[in-house]
């Protein structure tokens, strides 16, 4: 565990750093408190529709698209880190691997699944 | 025998799949996917029928993908079903899908990308590659369910089967989890061995073997889920109404053909062990109870449809009943060759479902055309008289699914039965027999409707659509009916034999080498 | 001594937040809520795998589930508008309670079994077990065959989001209704 030290030390130093800035602009920060400093400022016009809004289907789209080639992703540091010694059977498996991947690629690209405007 | 050869039918499914994908990415004109993909399916089926006939991969060329991919007689059968299951399934997309405006090539890439799963799933001897093949198969057949993503029957399909699905899937993993805890494997083979020898065969200690147990179960629900028994049915009825009709067809017969080789394997060979499958204290009794269960409430359920599709979804359910009947009777007490007969029975019970189930679909989908599908058994009357070419092969179809001879479904159930009763479970054939018979009631009203009744006056009636793709499919399905139906000793020969090679340990046997050893003469 | 309770303290920090984000997955009301606290759980997992000695499996679980999948559900949630809380119904209590009891037995079943030692005596993991070269060599070398197959699993997964989410619908008008006039969220409904 001692190994992963300095990267606990990271978080905490994240996580203390985010308290410190929550903590000093409630301390620091000038107070207006008033009914006009809670009303939403939106230029002027009255604010209408619920607080939500829907996404398009493009989002997720996008998502779905993104966690595929994300493990895709995953799947290369360890041959990356084990390419010299996987050699060639490493390089043809990983191709086997990556060639019915771009054909996927190459279909949503065709197929318009990339573009954001259609 | 390179291993190429071997692993053809999964490479020409690939090949067909991706070429069919970039076909339908690039060409600009419609181009005829439905004909490409019946081709793959039908090749890769030619394929495992060539492996067979040259006798087999062998156990060399078998080891260099064991245990992840198990090359014997049984994956060979079930590979082959699969695709004439694909096949049929692709003609008849190719038919419906132009006709009700949802015709996109997606469909035809999923189907096969989803078939890839499902020769996964029954050539898996092990729980890794099974569940990729699981999750590969289900993907696939939830995305082909929510198709006609606007039509709400179709989305509610979609997401019922998807959440009941992940969530059967999430079981079995964890079940394939805590078997690896408790044995210390993730192979079939290895799970059989660990459960046979060493510490399991003397077995002391109750609570190890309680983890076993409970990881049967949880693999058993995950599987009694995609055959569709009860109680794990609830799914069925919403998705095979929903799904566009050709999906219906081939989660009916694909999805179902690979779960039963999925769960021969995982009882017969990995829980084949004397504790885990004796009547006392191991899966039988469970297989049998939910195969009279899944009998007698689908049968009972679908007594009362009025809508001809999910009459056959609960027919589907019904079947999947039978189906467990063999299964109980191909673990046979353990006695070899009674297990041999209900295995044998099993498949070939399998092999004609595939056909008859497919056709009827087929049939159902004939009988409608674009604006008004065939969905009531109202939609179906007077067919007989007013388009006889139409009626025709679905009495066939419905003949054979309630097991009357000349048809292939007659012997399905006589050898299903037969294998029952030699196992020592007469009870069971007897309630399967009254099932059959409580079948045949709604089987028959189909043909009432189609020969007996006329359409009320007024009512908007359905007329058949005309496409090449389906009459060829139901040809195909039709003459495999009667060729079952009249000759059935081939095929259950077959049956007979992939049975047998089903768990069969894969050892190369050693074969003198006429070739002197010249690498080590050389040495000094 | 010192590593020993540090280790001990650091195990009970992660189980407590994964269990806690377990909960409020389940339990928030809101989608959104449910979300973030599955993100909770993701993050309380990864540093149970560090605490097992493998580190490339947390860094996935952050990269892959905490920066991808749960991102996905966010933009699901948001598709289907969050604001489109279940509304409480009776329906189906009996049917929750059976099934909450059957999951509960079966959970307590399950607990009673794995308190025990039931579990193979598999080895002591070697050092380097669970490093990114480990990883790489079982991913091409015994593991080849799952490897090059889940290729298909991925693709799979590419067509059908294709499917499902494009492509021409047979009614224009529905099919656009989503993008564009969406209907009012429900929330105004039950406030």
């Amino acid at each position: 565990m001692s190994a992963y030290a300095p990267m606990f030390l990271l978080f905490a130093v994240g996580l203390l750093l985010v308290l410190a800035f929550f903590v000093g602009t409630s301390l620091l920060g000038p107070k207006n408190k008033g009914a006009e400093h809670q009303l939403p400022f939106e230029c002027g016009s009255e604010s209408t529709g619920g607080r939500h809004i829907r996404l398009s289907v493009k989002f997720y789209l996008t998502a779905i698209l993104f966690v595929v080639f994300d493990i895709e992703a995953v799947f290369l540091y360890p041959w990356g880190v084990k390419f010299r010694s996987l050699g060639w059977s490493g390089l043809v498996s990983m191709l086997g691997f990556l060639s019915v991947l771009v054909v996927g690629l190459v279909y949503c690209w065709k197929k318009g699944a990339l573009e954001w405007e259609k | 025998m390179s291993l190429w050869f071997a692993l053809s039918p999964l490479i020409v499914l690939t090949f067909g799949g991706l070429g069919l994908m970039m076909a339908d990415a690039f060409s600009k004109t419609r181009s005829d996917l439905a004909l490409g993909s019946f081709l793959t399916f039908t090749s890769a089926g030619l394929f495992a029928l060539a492996l067979w006939i040259m006798g087999g991969v062998p156990a060399a060329v078998m080891l260099k993908v064991a245990p992840y991919i198990v090359l014997d007689k049984f994956t060979l059968f079930f590979t082959a079903t699969i695709c004439l299951g694909g096949a049929i399934s692709s003609l008849l997309a190719g038919g419906y899908l132009p006709e009700h405006d949802i015709d996109r090539g997606e469909f035809y890439a999923l189907m096969i990308l989803a078939a890839i799963g499902a020769v996964l799933l029954a050539a898996a001897g092990d729980f890794l590659s099974l569940f990729i093949g699981l999750e590969t198969m289900s993907l696939g057949v939830y995305c082909m369910t929510g198709f006609r993503r606007t039509n709400p029957r179709s989305a509610e399909g979609a997401l019922k089967y998807f959440l009941l699905g992940s969530f059967a899937a999430a079981l079995m993993l964890y079940g394939g989890a805590l078997i690896y805890g408790a044995t210390g494997s993730t192979s079939i083979e290895g799970i059989r061995t660990a459960l046979t020898s060493g510490e399991f065969g003397t077995l002391r200690d109750p609570s190890r073997l309680a983890t076993v147990v409970i990881a049967m179960v949880l693999v058993l629900v995950g599987l009694a889920f995609k055959i569709s028994a009860v109680p794990f049915h609830m799914w069925t009825p919403d998705a095979y109404q929903g799904a566009p009709t050709p999906a219906t067809a081939f989660m009916s017969v694909v999805v179902k053909a690979a779960a039963v080789a999925t769960m021969m394997r995982v009882l017969l060979v990995a829980f084949g062990d004397k504790a885990s499958s004796s009547w006392s204290s191991g899966w039988p009794p469970v297989i049998a109870g939910m195969a009279v269960l899944t009998m007698l409430v689908a049968n009972f359920i679908a007594l009362r449809q009025e809508n001809v599709k999910r009459m056959l979804a609960y027919s589907s359910i019904a079947h999947a009943g039978y189906l467990l009947v063999g299964m109980v009777a191909a673990w046979g007490q353990g006695n070899e060759i009674v297990a041999g007969e209900g295995r044998a029975a099993l498949l070939f019970y399998m092999l004609q479902y595939t056909v008859t189930q497919a056709g009827a679909f087929g049939a159902l989908i004939l009988c409608g055309s674009k604006g008004k599908e065939a969905v009531t058994y109202e939609d179906l009357a007077g067919l007989g008289r007013r388009h006889p070419g139409a009626a025709l092969p679905f009495a066939l179809f419905i003949i054979s699914l309630a097991g009357v001879p000349p048809t292939a479904g007659f012997f399905g159930k006589l050898y299903l039965f037969r294998a029952a009763v030699d196992g020592g479970f007469t009870w069971l054939a007897i309630i399967g027999l009254l099932n059959s018979a409580l079948g045949a009631y709604y089987y028959l009203r189909v043909l009432v409707f189609l020969y007996m009744k006329e359409p009320a006056p007024g009512a908007a009636q359905a007329t058949p659509m005309k496409s090449g793709y389906i009459y060829g499919a139901l040809a195909i399905a039709a003459a495999l009916v009667l060729y079952f139906g009249i000759l059935p000793g081939k095929a259950l020969e077959m049956a007979a034999s992939a049975g047998k090679s089903l768990g069969a340990k894969i050892e190369v046997r050693e074969v003198p080498t006429k070739m002197p050893d010249t690498a080590t003469a050389a040495l000094p | 001594m010192m590593d020993f309770w540090l280790e001990r303290i650091y195990f009970g920090v992660c189980a407590a937040m994964a269990i806690a984000g377990a909960i409020g997955t389940v339990a928030f009301p809101n989608p959104i809520r449910g979300a973030m606290s599955l993100l909770f759980t993701i993050v309380a997992i990864a540093g149970m795998y560090l605490q097992l000695h493998a580190p490339f499996l947390a860094a996935i679980q952050l990269i892959v589930y905490a920066g991808a999948v749960v991102v996905l559900f966010l933009f699901v949630i948001m598709l289907i508008g969050p604001a489109a809380t279940a509304t409480r119904d009776a329906r189906g209590l009996l049917a929750r309670a059976i099934g909450g009891l059957a999951a509960s037995a079966v959970s307590l079943q399950i607990i009673l079994v794995l308190s025990r030692k039931v579990f193979a005596r598999v080895p002591v993991a070697q050092g380097g077990f669970g490093s990114i070269e480990s990883i790489g060599d079982l991913l091409f070398g015994e593991y080849l065959v799952p490897f090059e197959i889940s290729s298909f699993l991925l693709m799979i997964a590419i067509v059908g989001a294709v499917a499902v989410a494009r492509g021409k619908q047979p009614d224009p008008q529905l099919a656009d209704e989503g993008e564009t006039k969406a209907p009012k969220p429900t929330a105004e409904a039950h406030p």
